[in-house]
């Protein structure tokens, strides 16, 4: 049993105990764990029944048809394999990408890739609350624009985009339209149908799935072709090769059928807390909220604290698992690229601190933490000198 | 169960929970101020002494920066009683480096204890700032 306060959800979740007892039915020797596509022997066949009712599950939560659903290793290699294989695929209709400066890496670096293979990427920066505005893209769309890649939910700051908006633009406008869906789905409604997504990106382990497993939603009506990154045995329609992992697919789809018959008590439930945990830290003073205030998904709140050093806020609460504003560049030290995107200084990045709540998250613990951060925060601005100084 | 921090060592972590030395000295023609950093670069000291027949007869600091900085803050205003200005000159960061086990990738933050150390003897009362 841990004692520390686990307030890191936004980088994963402890698996659902529900999810846990139906990844263990295909495990064992007397459970479903033969090989889904050896589908000449009725232990493949029962495999292969579940993870296709796992397609369903997936495919329910997002509106899509379960035909759409393409199971990956995650949530980067589904990015991966929308932004490099469409475009791959369609380099004849247009060299011309669309994304924003706080993107996750997975949707950066791939765009980094285009870039080496001759494609051009426009990196738009979204507001201060870091809210990305339809017209910004309409803006940046030139006549050969392929691909326009937008992140759902900020996995930082929380911030919620309005996908559907920038769908319908891109639909309008014939171009393809990417998003990452890692935080967001099975938190809050996301329908590829109305939102007009051609390519959606999902992970299991953000909502208290297993890690290991995602998928990629591709549009099929007009059918959107892709250049598989994995060749092999030709699984998942030839867009995924590999043997299909059924304990974690089906722990995906129990993740997502459970996240969405529950979205809404727990996004009340989770956001209230995350209010709760708001209140109580700016009670201090010098505390800074990121990104939009009421634009949020109900468990990530980032906070910068100004007066503290970032590294040294993290040691003096080792009770609690939370990450700082640099810890996506945690080896380097540098601060966090969404926050400086958002124009905040070196300096307040770094004295920043993504919370996370999840599922498991109760009132006792976010008290509990704001106790602990602002008996840190008093103790570390006591130390510092002025301002100044 | 928690797990120790390995990038912490135990003098660094029992200077952070018990830090000797934070402080400030008002000013006073017997008090020696070295200003180093800036918080904007995340790291920023400020060490006083108040100097006694040529020595330091007290010295406390204030710092902002990472656990590593403010342990070695707290160090070397242990160390600097009876410090004389070319002591204080002379003060190698490699020194508080090696006692407190910090790791390469924090030698910078410490050479911001270093300039300050050498600010507070360029502000000698009596004077000598002329050669820092």
């Amino acid at each position: 049993m841990s004692d520390v306060i686990y307030l890191d959800n936004a980088a994963t979740t402890p698996v659902d105990p529900r999810v846990v007892e139906v990844m263990l039915e295909c495990l064992g020797p007397s459970g479903d764990y033969a090989n889904p596509s050896a589908v000449g022997h009725p232990p493949g066949r029962r495999a292969r029944a579940r993870v296709e009712q796992a397609r369903d599950e997936v495919a329910a939560l997002v509106g899509a048809d379960p035909s759409q659903v393409i199971f990956t290793s995650g949530a980067t290699e589904a990015d991966n394999l929308a932004i490099l294989g469409a475009a791959r695929f369609y380099r004849e209709r247009g060299g011309h990408v669309v994304t924003w400066r706080t993107e996750h890496p997975a949707v950066l670096d791939a765009c980094r890739q285009l870039e080496r293979e001759g494609f051009e990427v426009t990196y738009l920066k979204p507001g201060p609350d870091g809210i990305v505005e339809p017209a910004q893209v309409e803006a940046a769309l030139r006549k050969d624009t392929l691909l326009v890649s937008l992140m759902h939910v900020n996995n930082e700051i929380g911030v919620v985009q309005d996908v559907g908006a920038v769908g319908r633009l891109c639909r309008e406008r014939g171009v393809l339209f990417h998003v990452d869906a890692a935080q967001g789905a099975g938190k809050l409604p996301l329908d590829v149908n109305r939102d007009c997504i051609d390519l959606l990106a999902l992970t299991a382990h953000k909502v208290h799935g297993p890690k290991g497993i995602g998928a990629l939603c591709v549009r099929r009506e007009p059918r959107l072709g892709l250049v598989p990154m994995l060749h092999g045995g030709g699984q998942e329609r030839g867009l995924r090769s590999g043997t299909l992992p059924t304990h974690q697919i089906v722990g995906m789809g129990a993740a997502y059928r459970i996240a969405m018959s529950e979205m809404l008590p727990d996004g009340e439930r989770i956001g209230g807390l995350r209010e709760r945990l708001w209140g109580g830290l700016a009670r201090l003073p010098g505390v800074l909220l990121n990104g939009h205030p009421t634009r949020r998904v109900p468990g990530i709140l980032s906070v910068t604290f100004d007066g503290v050093e970032g590294e040294s806020l993290l040691f003096e609460v080792p009770g609690l698992a939370v990450t700082s504003g640099s810890a996506c560049a945690a080896t380097s030290g540098e601060p966090s690229y969404v926050l400086r995107a958002l124009g905040r200084s070196d300096r307040l990045a770094q004295s920043s601190l993504r919370l996370s709540l999840g599922r498991f998250s109760s009132a006792t613990e976010v008290d509990a933490a704001i106790e602990a951060i602002t008996m840190a925060v008093t103790r570390l601005r006591a130390i510092a000198p002025e301002a100044g100084e | 169960m928690t797990v120790d921090d390995p990038r912490y060592g135990v003098e660094v972590r029992r200077r952070m929970a018990t830090p000797s030395g934070v402080g400030e000295l008002p000013p006073a023609a017997d008090v020696a101020v070295g200003r180093a950093g800036d918080r904007e670069q995340g790291a920023a000291v400020v060490l006083w002494c108040r100097v006694a027949d040529g020595r330091v007869s007290e010295a406390c600091f204030r710092a902002f920066g990472c656990p590593h900085l403010v342990a070695a803050a707290s160090w070397l205003t242990e160390r600097l009683a009876g410090a004389t200005r070319e002591d204080l000159l002379a003060w190698d960061w490699r020194e508080a480096a090696e006692a407190l086990q910090v790791p390469p990738a924090k030698f910078g933050r410490l050479l911001t204890l270093q300039d300050a150390a050498r600010a507070a003897a360029g502000n000698w009362p009596g004077g000598g700032s002329s050669t820092v």
